[in-house]
This record gives C-alpha cells, sequence and structure tokens, in this order.
C-alpha cells in the first residue's frame, strides 16, 4: 500500500496583492481561540484574562492588543477572540493554560481565514462592501466589528491608520478573497 | 432599515434575522392545568396589530444577540431597542 504524508495548507497562503500602493497579503500562522466567559463568573474571568495578557478584557466592539503581540477581540457580551501568531496546532492548550479555567476555551484557527489590508487606500477599497461606517472618527485603531461584506460574514479589527485585518469562514475562502480583490481592484 | 443595537450602535436591518412577537419570550408553564390551552395560544394566536409591535430580532451577523424591537408597522418608525436578555431578567427569569 503506498504511503501518504498529508501536508497542512492554509486556504489562502501566499496571497499578496498590490494595487495603487495598497496591499492585501494573508498573515500566516494565525491563531485564533474563542473565549467564552461563564454566566455569573464574567468577573473572575475579566480578572484572569488581565492576569494573563496584561491588558484588560476590551468593550463589545473594542480590541487590545497584549504585550506578547495578542489581540483580544470582544465580540459580544459574553464572547471573545484571541487573535496570535502560532504555528503548531495547540493554540486553544495554550490559552486555556494561560486562562486557568476561568472561561471557557474553543479552537477556531481553522474556520476562519484572515486577510490584512493596508495602505493609502485601504478604507476607500472597504466602503462599496463594508456597512460599518469606518470614517476615522467613528472606527477608532482597535475598533472591531462583526458585520458582513458581500453577503459572507466577517470580522473587521482597524490595526492602524491605514490598516484592517479581515476575518472571514474559511470555507469560502475564495470567494471572500475574490470580493476583497475586485473591490480593491475597482479603486483604481 | 437601521437598527440601533444598544451595546453596538447603528446596523443595517440586512445583518438581523426578523423572528416574530416579542410575546414569544414568555413560554407558559408546561406543568400548568391549563397548559394545552396556553401553548395553543403561545404557538399560533398573535395580535397582528396595524402600529406600535414589540418583535424579536436576531444579531445573526453580528454579535448573536437577541432584540426585542419596537417598531411602528405602518411606518416602520423603531422607538426602542433593548436587549433581549435585560427584557427576560426585568421579568423575573433567573438567566
Amino acid at each position: 500500500m503506498p504511503e501518504y504524508t498529508l501536508t497542512s495548507a492554509a486556504p489562502l497562503a501566499g496571497t499578496d496583492i498590490s494595487v495603487a500602493g495598497t496591499r492585501l497579503m494573508a498573515p500566516a500562522d494565525l491563531a485564533i481561540v474563542s473565549v467564552a466567559l461563564p454566566l455569573g463568573e464574567e468577573k473572575p474571568a475579566g480578572k484572569a484574562i488581565r492576569a494573563a495578557y496584561g491588558v484588560a478584557l476590551p468593550e463589545v466592539g473594542k480590541s487590545s492588543l497584549a504585550k506578547d503581540d495578542s489581540r483580544l477581540v470582544r465580540l459580544g457580551s459574553d464572547l471573545a477572540f484571541v487573535i496570535f501568531v502560532h504555528p503548531t496546532p495547540d493554540a486553544e492548550r495554550v490559552v486555556a493554560a494561560r486562562l486557568k479555567g476561568a472561561a471557557y476555551t474553543t479552537d477556531q484557527t481553522d474556520v476562519w481565514v484572515a486577510l490584512d489590508l493596508s495602505g493609502p487606500s485601504a478604507r476607500r477599497a472597504l466602503e462599496r462592501i463594508c456597512p460599518i461606517d469606518l470614517h476615522p472618527d467613528v472606527f477608532a485603531i482597535g475598533d472591531s466589528a462583526r458585520t458582513m461584506m458581500e453577503h459572507l460574514g466577517t470580522l473587521i479589527i482597524r490595526t492602524g491608520d491605514d490598516s484592517y485585518r479581515l476575518l472571514s469562514g474559511s470555507s469560502s475562502a475564495g470567494s471572500f478573497l475574490h470580493a476583497i480583490e475586485t473591490s480593491l481592484a475597482n479603486i483604481t | 432599515m437601521i437598527i440601533n443595537h444598544p451595546l453596538l450602535g447603528p446596523r443595517d436591518a440586512a445583518e438581523f434575522v426578523y423572528l416574530g412577537d416579542a410575546s414569544l419570550i414568555e413560554r407558559p408553564d408546561w406543568q400548568a392545568d391549563d397548559a394545552a390551552e396556553a401553548f395553543h395560544a403561545y404557538g399560533y394566536l398573535r395580535d397582528n396589530p396595524a402600529g406600535k409591535h414589540a418583535e424579536l430580532w436576531y444579531h445573526e451577523q453580528g454579535d448573536r444577540s437577541w432584540l426585542v424591537v419596537t417598531r411602528d408597522t405602518t411606518t416602520h418608525e423603531i422607538t426602542s431597542v433593548e436587549m433581549a436578555r435585560d427584557v427576560a431578567r426585568a421579568k423575573g427569569r433567573s438567566k
């Protein structure tokens, strides 16, 4: 019987497109772990997050960046994501160990794909497909929103002056890339 | 139509899914003597008002929260938006 060796490959690995000085690329080795706050135990969970990451659990619609570059994103009143670079498939255990059982953690790494959009025209590239008001005074650096773009559920995080991280479902990764790529090409 | 989410601010109605009358929060007691009639009313009987209507909306493409939206069915004017969780707790529900 032939022996097969399977190699894992991220759906959008290697994506790197530049249009008019604005760059769309897929970050490598991104791990995503969801943190659900236990009902009635929200305060101890918040304390455990602060102890583990050195930053407070952000408010809904905000995110905060820990010293080790992990990003905590609050998606709802009792749900947050920890997004960090972690190449091995044990991200959930790493986060669970840091939180010492104070919250429910689930590995979401393979469920999502990420695209980083940055450059002077990043906002213009998103304005046609993003229903969220991205005006810099309204959507500040670190703000996040779960919404949809071209009917695909999307999490958008403003990571800098002109840079955004977009996350969507990995099962529709190709369609998601097509939507963003098309919108980016339309700015010229 | 824009729904002003209590936590997230104004969001497009396309992000939400409509369920129906907010009275669906008040599920009858299945052990009560009149449970059969109560569940019949709960399942099938609606007032269908022309005017102010409290209804349940689910923010599926957002934070996955349930909202109680009070909307005028003749003008679509929204007068209040509350978290369904808060509404249920105000009615004395424990969780």
